[in-house]
C-alpha cells in the first residue's frame, strides 16, 4: 500500500514537471514580447535590452530553462514583469481567492447535487423526478460564462440583491465588525460560486440519481425493506453505497473548477489564479505564467491523487493487493 | 425571412419529426431500450433538426450571414416577421447567422470529436492491450494532458501568432481532447482482453494489431459512442468559451460561440442577439446528453437503466 | 425523533442567522457637513505603478493626478500656446527673465505629505529623472527642447530653453510632475520601474494613498491641510474590473459613482436609463484610423498593393466613414478631416481635401490602376488579387465592429479583406515588425499636436509603423514646431494635414466624444478632456445629499 502510494506520488510529480516544461517553452516561444509600456508608445530599444538582460531573457532558451528549474528548487518564483513585485506575493494573494471560490463551488456542487440526486431517485418516475431531470439537463448544458453574465445582470443590476463583482466592498469593509466582514465576503462570493457550482451540481445530481437507483436495486436494500426499516433509513444506506463514485468525481472536478474559474473570475472581477494567469498570458509576464501553471498542475495532481486514495480507502475491493 | 425560406424551415421541421418516427420503427437490437427513455426521441429530433438546418442553411435563411442590412437603421432590432430572430449590432439577420452558425459549430464539434475519439481509442486500446511499458508511457502522457489547465489551450492558440481558421481550430480542439477517452477505452480493453473470444483469436495466431482492430475495438463501441456524443457537447461549449476569451472563430464567419461572445454587452438592451445562439448551443448539448443517456441504456447490457 | 431533530436544527440555524444579521447591520457613519463624501470610481484594468515618470497608462495617471502636482496646469480650454488660461499649482507665479529663460516661484506653503516643504531642488531632481536615458520616461521626448533646469534659490526653479517656439510654457509645465528628491534620490534611475515607491507614493497633492488591495481596489484620503484648499470629498475609492461592461453595471447599479468613458452606444443607453446618473460629454483625446503599411511586409520595397497612393485613395473613397461612425458610436463621435482627436479643436479645418464617400469614383480609380474585376468579385491585376489583411485587437469591441463594417464596404468594390483578431501584445509586435497590411489603430493624445503628429507621421517617427515618408510634409511639421505666432503655427499644421489628406496613408475613421457618467449628487463637476479627474479635488457633495457611504471613513 505504501509502495503504491509512493509510486503514485512520484508519477504525479513527473507529470507536474512535464506540464511545467511544456508551458515554459510554449510561453517563451509565443509571439509578442513582455515589458510593453502600455498605450501605443514603443519601448526604447536600449531600455528594453536592459530589461531583457536583467531578467536573463537574452540567453539561450535551454539555459533559461535550466536556471528556472534551479530557482524553483530554491523556492524562488521570480519577479513579475508587469506587476513589479515578487511573483510569490502575487500568488499568495490570488491563491486564497481561487481556493475560496473553487471550494465553495465544490461544496455547492456536492451538497446541492447530492440532495437533488437523492430526491430525484426517491421520486423516480414521478413528476418531481421528470421536472428536476429536465432542469438539471438544461443547467448542465449552459455555457458557464453565460450563466455568470445572466446572474450578474438579474441579481446584480436588476434586483440588486448581490454586489457587482469584487471580493469585498472596498468602501465599507474596513468599518465593519467581524461578523459583518464575514457576511460581506459571503455576499460577494454568492454569485461567482453559483455560476461555477450550479453547472457541476446539475451534473452531480444526474450522476447521483443513477448511482442511487443502482444501489437501491441491490439485494441488501430488499432485505432492509423486508426487515421493516423506514424508507429514510433505507435511503441512507443506499446513499452510503452510492456516494463512492461521487468521491472520484471530486478529484476530477478540481481541474474543471480551476479552468472554469478563469471565465467566472473575469466576469466577476474576482482576483484569483485564473484571472492572474489570463492577465499574465495577455501581457507575456513569463514568471507569473510559469508560477500559475505550477500551482494549477500541482493542485490537479493532488486532486487526482487524493481521489485515488479516497477511493482505495473507501472501497476495500479495489485496494491494490500486495500480490499484484 | 422570405416566403421560400419559411417553406424550407417548415420542411426541415417536418423532416426532423418524420426522421425520428422512421428511426423509431427500425428493428435494430437495443432500439426499444433506446427509445424507452422519453427524452431520447426528443433529443434525437432536436439533433436531426439542427443537422438538417446546417445542411440546407442557404435555403432556410433569408440573407447572407455577413450581410449588413442597414448599419444605422436596422442595428439591434428586435424579432419581427422580416427578421425572425432580430438583427445584431452590425444589422445582420440573427436567424441566418444561427443557421449558418450551425454549420460551423456542429462542424467543429464533429471534426474535433472524430479526431479526439479516434486518437483516444487507438491510444487507449494500445495501452490496454499491450500493457507493460507502452501502457505506462502512454498513461503518463495522458496524465500530463489531463493536468494541463484549459486556459493554456488558449495560450496554444495565441502561440501560433495569427488567428486560426475553422479547420485548424477544430484540429487543435481535437488534439487536446483525447485524454479522457483514452482512459475510458483502456479500462474497457483491460477487461475485454481477458474474454474468451480474444483468447481464441490469439490461440488461432491472429496478430495483435488485427486482434485489436477486429475484436477488441468493436467491443469498446458502447463506451466510445457515448463518449463521442458527450465529446461533441463539450467541444461546442469549449468553442463558446474560447470565443468569449477572444481566441475563437474569426469574423465574419458566424459560430454560435462567437455570436454569444460578441453580443454579451447587449445582454440587457438586445438580448435576442445572444439568447438564440445560446438556446441553440444549450439545445444541442441537452439533446446530445439525452441521446448519450439513451445510447448508454441501449448498448450496454450491464448498464443501470435510468428510468 | 426525526421530526424533533429537524426542528431543533432549524432553530439553531435560525438563531445563528439572526445573530449574524444583527451584528452586521450597516455601520453608521458619523461625518456631517461640507467635507464628507466617498466617491467610488469604476475602472477597467488595474494600475501598475504610481510613480509618474515611469508610466503613461491612463489609470495610473488618473490616480497619481491626485497625489502629485505640476508647476501649473493648462486651463479647461486646453490652450497650449503661451500661458493664457493656465492655472498656478505648485508655482504661484512665473516670469520670463528673457526670451529663453522662464522662472517659476514656488508657493511657500507647498509641502510633501511626510512634512518637508517642496523646494526648487525637487524640481531640478524631477527634471533629471524625467529626462534620464536609463529610465526612458514616455515624457522624455516632450522635454527635449529644454536645455536645463536650475535652482536660483530654494523656492525658484529656472528653465533654460535652446530656442524660441510657441509651446515653451506648455513643455515646461505639462510633462513634469515634481517628485520628492529627499525620498527618491537614493534609488538609482534604472531601478525606478520596479521601485517600491511606485506602490506607496508620497506626494504633495490634495490626496494621499491609504490602501491598495491589488486587483481589487485602491483608496485615497483627502489631505485636510492641502495648501490650495481642502478637498470637499473626503475619500476616493477605485474599484478595478476586467471588463468595461461590468464597470458600467457597477455604476448603473449604484455601487460606483463615476466612470470616465462609456465608449459604446449600448453602455451609453444603459447609463442614460439610470435615473441617478448624469452624463457629461467632453472632447475626446482619441482618434481611430485604419493605418496602412506602405512597405512590403517581409521587407524591401513598397507594399505591392498599398504602396500606390491611388489605391489608398480609392480605399478611402469606398468607405462611408460618417455612416460607420453613426453605426458604431451613434451620435457620440465625429469624423475628423485628418488623424486628429477632438481635443485639437484648432485643427478641425472644414475645407481640407479629404476624399468623400464615392464608390463609383473608387471603382474608376482602381480600374485606372489596373485592378480589374474578377470572377469571384475580387479585383485582380495580372495574377495578384486585391486582398489585404486587417489586424484588430480582440480586446476592443468598437474596433472589432469597425473591422467588420469595413470588410463589407470594401467587398462591395472588389477588395477582399481578411480580418485577423489578435491579442494586444501580438498586435504590437506585428505592427512593430511591419508584418501587416492594414490595422485598425486607436491613438490617445496629449493636448498638444506637437506631441502626436510628428511621432506618427514624420519619417522615422517612433509610432510611424506604416513608414509614411513625405519630404514636404516633414518640412511643414518642422515649420509648425518652430513658428513664432499662433497664426503661423495653425497655417503650418494646416498645410501638413493637407498633404496627409492627399496621400491617404490611412482611412481616418472617427474621433469619439468621451462621455462620463457621474452620480447626480456630486456638484461642481468639471472634467478636463486630457485628464479626466484632474479637478476632482474641487468637486463637492452638498451636506443634504450625503448618502450612507459618504458618512463613513476616517
Amino acid at each position: 500500500m505504501i509502495a503504491w502510494f509512493l509510486r503514485r506520488t512520484f508519477a504525479a510529480l513527473v507529470t507536474v514537471l512535464a506540464v511545467v516544461t511544456f508551458i515554459f517553452f510554449a510561453i517563451h516561444l509565443a509571439p509578442g514580447r513582455p515589458f510593453l509600456p502600455g498605450g501605443d508608445r514603443p519601448l526604447d530599444p536600449a531600455v528594453e535590452a536592459g530589461l531583457r538582460a536583467r531578467f536573463g531573457l537574452d540567453r539561450p532558451l535551454v539555459v533559461q530553462y535550466a536556471d528556472y528549474l534551479a530557482a524553483l528548487a530554491r523556492g524562488d518564483l521570480g519577479e513579475s514583469f508587469s506587476q513589479q513585485r515578487e511573483v510569490s506575493t502575487a500568488l499568495a494573494e490570488a491563491i486564497p481567492n481561487t481556493l475560496v471560490l473553487a471550494g465553495t463551488a465544490l461544496a455547492l456542487d456536492l451538497v446541492l447535487g447530492t440532495l437533488t440526486g437523492v430526491l430525484m431517485a426517491a421520486q423516480a418516475g414521478r413528476r418531481a423526478d421528470r421536472a428536476l431531470g429536465g432542469v438539471t439537463l438544461v443547467v448542465y448544458a449552459l455555457p458557464t460564462f453565460w450563466l455568470g453574465l445572466v446572474l450578474l445582470l438579474v441579481f446584480g443590476q436588476w434586483l440588486r440583491w448581490f454586489p457587482v463583482g469584487g471580493v469585498t466592498d472596498p468602501v465599507v469593509y474596513g468599518a465593519l465588525p467581524l461578523a459583518g466582514r464575514v457576511l460581506d465576503r459571503l455576499h460577494h462570493l454568492a454569485l461567482p460560486a453559483l455560476s461555477l457550482g450550479l453547472v457541476g451540481a446539475a451534473g452531480t445530481a444526474r450522476f447521483q440519481r443513477a448511482a442511487m437507483l443502482d444501489a437501491l436495486r441491490q439485494g441488501f436494500v430488499r432485505t432492509a425493506r423486508a426487515g421493516g426499516l423506514s424508507e429514510r433509513r433505507v435511503l441512507g444506506h443506499a446513499l452510503r453505497n452510492a456516494l463512492l463514485p461521487s468521491i472520484t468525481l471530486l478529484g476530477l472536478a478540481l481541474p474543471f473548477l480551476l479552468t472554469g474559474s478563469v471565465v467566472v473570475e473575469t466576469v466577476f472581477a474576482w482576483p484569483g489564479m485564473g484571472k492572474l494567469a489570463a492577465d499574465a498570458i495577455a501581457s507575456r509576464d513569463y514568471p507569473v505564467v510559469m508560477a500559475a501553471t505550477l500551482v494549477a498542475s500541482l493542485l490537479v495532481a493532488l486532486g487526482s491523487l487524493a481521489a485515488d486514495v479516497l477511493y482505495a480507502v473507501a472501497d476495500p475491493r479495489i485496494r491494490p493487493s500486495r500480490a499484484a | 425571412m422570405t416566403p421560400a425560406s419559411w417553406v424550407a424551415l417548415l420542411l426541415v421541421a417536418v423532416g426532423s419529426v418524420a426522421a425520428v418516427r422512421m428511426l423509431r420503427g427500425v428493428p435494430a437490437p437495443g432500439s426499444r431500450r433506446f427509445f424507452g427513455l422519453p427524452a431520447a426521441g426528443f433529443g434525437l429530433g432536436v439533433l436531426v433538426f439542427f443537422i438538417l438546418l446546417a445542411v440546407v442553411a442557404p435555403l432556410v435563411s433569408g440573407y447572407r450571414p455577413s450581410l449588413q442590412l442597414d448599419i444605422v437603421g436596422l442595428q439591434s432590432s428586435p424579432p419581427s416577421w422580416r427578421h425572425l430572430l432580430g438583427t445584431d449590432l452590425l444589422s445582420r439577420d440573427v436567424w441566418s447567422r444561427v443557421a449558418f452558425g450551425a454549420r460551423v459549430s456542429l462542424g467543429i464539434g464533429l471534426l474535433a470529436t472524430v479526431v479526439s475519439i479516434g486518437l483516444g481509442a487507438v491510444v487507449g486500446a494500445v495501452a490496454g492491450y499491450f500493457r507493460g511499458t507502452a501502457d505506462a508511457v502512454l498513461m503518463r502522457l495522458v496524465d500530463v494532458g489531463l493536468a494541463v489547465p484549459r486556459i493554456f489551450l488558449v495560450l496554444a492558440a495565441i502561440a501560433v501568432g495569427h488567428p486560426l481558421s475553422v479547420v485548424p481550430l477544430a484540429l487543435l480542439l481535437g488534439l487536446t481532447g483525447w485524454f479522457a477517452t483514452s482512459r475510458l477505452v483502456r479500462a474497457e480493453v483491460l477487461s475485454l482482453r481477458e474474454r474468451t473470444f480474444v483468447e481464441g483469436a490469439r490461440a488461432l495466431g491472429v496478430g495483435p494489431w488485427r486482434t485489436i482492430w477486429r475484436h477488441v475495438l468493436p467491443g469498446t463501441s458502447a463506451v466510445v459512442v457515448v463518449a463521442a456524443a458527450l465529446g461533441v457537447a463539450n467541444v461546442m461549449l469549449l468553442e463558446a468559451g474560447l470565443s468569449f476569451l477572444g481566441v475563437g472563430v474569426q469574423p465574419p464567419v458566424p459560430s454560435w460561440g462567437n455570436m454569444i461572445a460578441d453580443a454579451r454587452d447587449q445582454l440587457a438592451t438586445a438580448p435576442w442577439a445572444s439568447l438564440f445562439p445560446g438556446i441553440a448551443i444549450t439545445g444541442v448539448v441537452v439533446a446530445l446528453h439525452a441521446v448519450a443517456d439513451a445510447l448508454r441504456n441501449a448498448l450496454d447490457p450491464r448498464g443501470a437503466p435510468s428510468a | 425523533m426525526a421530526i424533533e431533530s429537524r426542528s431543533r436544527t432549524a432553530g439553531v440555524a435560525g438563531t445563528v442567522l439572526a445573530v449574524l444579521l444583527a451584528a452586521s447591520c450597516e455601520p453608521k457613519g458619523t461625518c456631517h457637513g461640507e467635507y464628507c463624501g466617498t466617491l467610488v470610481f469604476a475602472a477597467v484594468g488595474q494600475p501598475v505603478t504610481l510613480l509618474p515618470p515611469v508610466t503613461d497608462q491612463v489609470l495610473d495617471r488618473d490616480i497619481f493626478d491626485q497625489i502629485f502636482l505640476r508647476l501649473a496646469d493648462i486651463g479647461p480650454d486646453l490652450n497650449t500656446v503661451g500661458d493664457a488660461g493656465s492655472v498656478p499649482r505648485l508655482a504661484d507665479r512665473w516670469t520670463w527673465t528673457d526670451s529663453l529663460t522662464l522662472a517659476f516661484h514656488l508657493n511657500p506653503k507647498a509641502r510633501w505629505q511626510d512634512g518637508p516643504p517642496v523646494t526648487a531642488g525637487d524640481v531640478v531632481f524631477s527634471f533629471a529623472a524625467f529626462t534620464d536615458s536609463s529610465l526612458d520616461s514616455p515624457y522624455r521626448d516632450g522635454l527635449k527642447r529644454i536645455a536645463s533646469v536650475t535652482a536660483a534659490d530654494s523656492s525658484t526653479a529656472v528653465f533654460h530653453f535652446r530656442s524660441r517656439y510657441p509651446e515653451m510654457f506648455y513643455d515646461a509645465v505639462y510633462y513634469l510632475r515634481v517628485l520628492p528628491a529627499h525620498l527618491l534620490r537614493v534609488v538609482p534611475f534604472a531601478r525606478w520601474r520596479t521601485a517600491p515607491f511606485g506602490r506607496a507614493p508620497v506626494g504633495d497633492g490634495p490626496y494621499r494613498l491609504v490602501n491598495w488591495a491589488p486587483g481589487q481596489s485602491l483608496e485615497l484620503v483627502a489631505d485636510s491641510s492641502f495648501f490650495l484648499g481642502r478637498p470637499h470629498i473626503r475619500r476616493l475609492v477605485w474599484r478595478f474590473n476586467g471588463d468595461l461592461s461590468v464597470a458600467v453595471t457597477q455604476v448603473v447599479a449604484g455601487e460606483a459613482d463615476a466612470i470616465e468613458v462609456l465608449v459604446s452606444p449600448p453602455n451609453i443607453a444603459r447609463a442614460r436609463g439610470a435615473a441617478h446618473l448624469r452624463l457629461y460629454p467632453y472632447a475626446g483625446s482619441v482618434y481611430s484610423m485604419v493605418g496602412f503599411n506602405l512597405r512590403a511586409p517581409g521587407g524591401g520595397g513598397p507594399h505591392p498593393i498599398l504602396g500606390d497612393p491611388d489605391v489608398r485613395r480609392a480605399l478611402v473613397l469606398a468607405t462611408d466613414r460618417v455612416r460607420m461612425a453613426r453605426s458604431v458610436f451613434g451620435d457620440a463621435a465625429k469624423v475628423p478631416p485628418a488623424p486628429i482627436p477632438e481635443e485639437w479643436s484648432s485643427l478641425w479645418f472644414k475645407d481640407l481635401a479629404v476624399p468623400p464617400y464615392d464608390t463609383a469614383q473608387a471603382a474608376r480609380l482602381l480600374e485606372r490602376r489596373g485592378w480589374l474585376p474578377g470572377a469571384d468579385g475580387v479585383r485582380r491585376r495580372g495574377d495578384r488579387k486585391l486582398s489585404i489583411s486587417l489586424l484588430v485587437p480582440s480586446t476592443s469591441p468598437p474596433r472589432r465592429q469597425y473591422a467588420q463594417l469595413i470588410q463589407e464596404e470594401l467587398r462591395a468594390v472588389g477588395v477582399a479583406v481578411r480580418i485577423e483578431e489578435v491579442d494586444p501584445p501580438t498586435l504590437d509586435q506585428r505592427l512593430r515588425a511591419g508584418r501587416y497590411d492594414a490595422a485598425v489603430e486607436s491613438w490617445g493624445n496629449d493636448p498638444a499636436p506637437s506631441s502626436g503628429i510628428p511621432g506618427a507621421w514624420k519619417s522615422g517617427g517612433d509610432s510611424n509603423f506604416g513608414h509614411y515618408a513625405d519630404a514636404v510634409f516633414d518640412r511643414w511639421v518642422d515649420s509648425a514646431l518652430r513658428a513664432g505666432s499662433p497664426e503661423d503655427v495653425t497655417r503650418a499644421w494646416r498645410a501638413a494635414l493637407e498633404v496627409l489628406a492627399q496621400d491617404a496613408p490611412a482611412i481616418v475613421l472617427c474621433a469619439p466624444d468621451n462621455i462620463a457618467a457621474i452620480d447626480q449628487r456630486v456638484a461642481g463637476v468639471r472634467i478636463r478632456a486630457d485628464e479626466y479627474w484632474a479637478d476632482v479635488w474641487m468637486w463637492r457633495i452638498a451636506p443634504d445629499r450625503l448618502i450612507e457611504r459618504d458618512r463613513l471613513g476616517r
